[in-house]
């Protein structure tokens, strides 16, 4: 019951004395809503890598062709994984699904007058497990079309979209470089590629066409993805395909490897670094925001103990205990510093809302953001507002009140 | 006996930059029966304010006994002083102390927001009935005269239903007018058995009183009875009322 007077007490100090109520504010509000963006922008932007890591497959090792550092799928150019090489990765315990595939990169596509340029791979039957992805109108690429070497094609919802707009696709025939192919099929929709561009501007053909029709590249494998039967062993068969490899290309110990191997943990690692930077500055100015707005309020606090002296002095004349002129003070730093948390938070949200529209990126306002930006205000309310508060109690009542 | 304040040879000694000394009171010893209205008077720097301040338990004594109540004061911690401060004393004070932006209603309903009682705004609201300004319960000081603030300042000191009101020159900022009402409503709880302690420098304030002490130097230089207190009320009926300055 007092408690509960007090605080009312509290608020309304705060109403009669609206600007500097404001301005004792203004820093835990800037500190709150950039606190909230960061929160919201980092849990959206995990929620993106997250959705990234499922289409990659968090069971997945891809082989790409080639050394170096980490980037794009590898193009038939440069393939120089064997039959061997998938035969021997095969074996290997735990392995799944070994699938091959040939990959070129913005090939020209013509259907009549219409022109674009698609990814384009070669696969086997197998690709569709491996990617959980097949077609979802028309044939996948099946047995048969491998072994005859048939010219026939799956597109992608982009192809299909640039290509013939609302005509039914299936039966048709375009042009792949020079290559004429029949239409069989329309890809599973997908959105973005584990390397983030288009996964659906993508045309999907017989691995034996690819190879010996269209990439000539009859020796030599571009690219496999590696199924494992649990995403815990991936570290260790990665290890193993890797030996597999170095020893199939007879790579002496020194020389580097020339090819790659990528799984979701690398993904993750590529994706976080670009934003932790940012992430690291905003929380620095969402701090010091905190800290700078503690200070002003508790520099405002004390000015107001002194020009308050005699409200203390008469209050404890009154019957007011020091732990109650304490509490008094507590409470109305702690009034600002939450009612600065809930406006904080409100102006994050319309920041995050704001920048949802302006950059297109993807923001999650949680619960736990709420709980953060109130337990921030809380403490900054109790760690700034306790020294005046001090203050106010040890007051001598005879000297306040002459 | 029947004594509600007794001191036994009370000292208060402030030393000022570590060496000088001031004695502000010196073996003061005094008996103020429960129902008396006692005056104390002295000369600024007398000391007089220090004897109320210690009476008021807002300060301790240096040496020397207060009895409250046959209570010991000087065996009590500060928060057993804040609750008889909240119990069992009114203070009034000469510069009102009233809060600004703060209504009539709610500056009296002060005190009770550190008792236990619960029906605060209608005890607050009794306390502004007896000193008549139950029509101005929802002014704020700025709104209110001098003589109808320090009348709110005394309803604040009653709310808690305390046995002493202790006044501090309560009618120094007021005129003849407003500082008589006053005095009529200290004359009045009198009547109705408060033991109303007076501090003032004037003779003819001290005169409403039935008893008059007198301070020189932190010490008590005279005791006597009032033989016949002047009535507040019946010198009211005696000024014209526009001498009050309305603000």
């Amino acid at each position: 019951m007092k408690i509960f007077r007090l605080t009312t007490n509290a608020f309304k100090g705060l109403g009669k004395n609206k600007m500097r109520s404001f301005l004792m504010m203004v820093g835990i509000i800037i500190g709150i809503a950039t606190l909230i963006v960061i929160l919201s922008v980092t849990q959206g932007a995990n929620k993106k890598i997250m959705a990234r890591i499922n289409n990659f497959g968090p069971n997945a090792i891809m082989v790409h062709s080639g050394g170096g550092k980490m980037r794009g799928p590898s193009s038939v150019s440069e393939a120089n994984l064997t039959q061997q090489d998938l035969h021997d990765i095969s074996s290997i315990d735990g392995v799944k699904i070994v699938t091959p595939f040939q990959v070129k990169l913005n090939m020209p596509i013509k259907y009549q007058s219409q022109f674009t340029s698609a990814t384009v791979m070669g696969v086997m039957p197998d690709w569709a497990d491996a990617w959980k992805r097949g077609a979802s109108k028309g044939n996948f690429v099946g047995t048969e079309d491998v072994e005859l070497l048939k010219k026939v094609c799956v597109i992608g919802q982009t192809v299909k979209k640039e290509l013939f707009a609302d005509i039914n696709p299936i039966g048709a025939k375009l042009l792949i470089g020079k290559v004429k192919f029949k239409v069989q099929g329309i890809l599973q929709k997908r959105g973005a590629s584990p390397g983030g561009s288009d996964f659906d501007n993508l045309i999907i053909i017989p691995f034996s066409t690819a190879s010996r029709r269209l990439m000539n590249q009859p020796k030599y494998i571009a690219m496999m993805r590696v199924i494992v039967d649990d995403p815990s062993h991936l570290k260790v068969i990665s290890r193993q395909i890797g030996q597999v490899l170095r020893h199939n290309h007879h790579l002496a110990s020194q020389e580097e490897d020339d090819f790659r191997l990528t799984s979701s943990t690398q993904i993750i690692k590529m994706i976080k670094g670009v934003s932790n930077t940012l992430h690291i500055f905003l929380l620095l100015i969402s701090g010091l925001s905190l800290i700078i707005g503690g200070i002003v309020i508790m520099n405002i606090m004390l000015i107001s103990v002194s020009e308050r002296k005699k409200e203390i002095g008469l209050r404890k004349a009154v019957g007011a205990r020091s732990k109650e002129i304490l509490l008094q003070f507590v409470l109305e730093s702690l009034v600002v510093t939450l009612s600065g948390g809930i406006l904080g938070f409100i102006v994050g949200i319309l920041g995050v809302k704001i920048m949802e529209l302006l950059t297109n990126t993807p923001a999650v306002v949680s619960w736990e953001a709420f709980v953060l930006a109130f337990g921030f205000s809380f403490i900054v309310g109790i760690v700034f507002g306790v020294q005046p508060a001090r203050k106010a109690a040890r007051l001598d009542p005879v000297e306040a009140l002459r | 006996m029947n004594n509600i304040i007794q001191t036994k040879a009370i000292t208060k000694i402030y030393s000022k930059d570590g060496n000088i000394t001031v004695k502000a009171l010196q073996d003061i010893s005094l008996e103020i029966e429960k129902g008396e209205f006692v005056a104390i008077m002295g000369a600024s720097g007398s000391g007089k304010s220090t004897l109320m301040n210690i009476i008021g338990c807002l300060n301790r004594p240096t040496g020397g006994e207060y009895f409250l109540e046959g209570e010991n004061v000087n065996n009590l911690s500060d928060d057993d002083l804040a609750r008889i401060r909240n119990s069992k004393i009114g203070f009034v004070f000469q510069q009102f102390h009233l809060l600004p932006r703060t209504d009539a209603l709610e500056n009296v309903e002060l005190p009770l927001l550190y008792s236990d009682r619960s029906d605060i705004s209608k005890l607050a609201q009794k306390a502004l009935e007896i000193v008549g300004l139950a029509d101005r319960i929802h002014h704020y000081p700025a709104e209110l005269s001098g003589g109808q603030q320090q009348r709110v300042a005394i309803a604040r000191a009653l709310v808690n239903n305390p046995e002493i009101i202790l006044a501090d020159e309560p009618t120094g900022n007021l005129d003849s007018r407003a500082g008589l009402e006053v005095i009529s409503v200290f004359q009045q709880l009198h009547a109705e058995g408060k033991t109303v302690i007076l501090v003032t420098h004037a003779q003819e304030i001290a005169e409403h009183a039935d008893r008059i002490i007198r301070i020189k130097d932190g010490k008590i230089t005279g005791d006597e009875r009032v033989r016949n207190p002047l009535n507040a009320r019946e010198e009211l009926q005696n000024i014209p009322e526009e001498t009050e300055v309305t603000q």
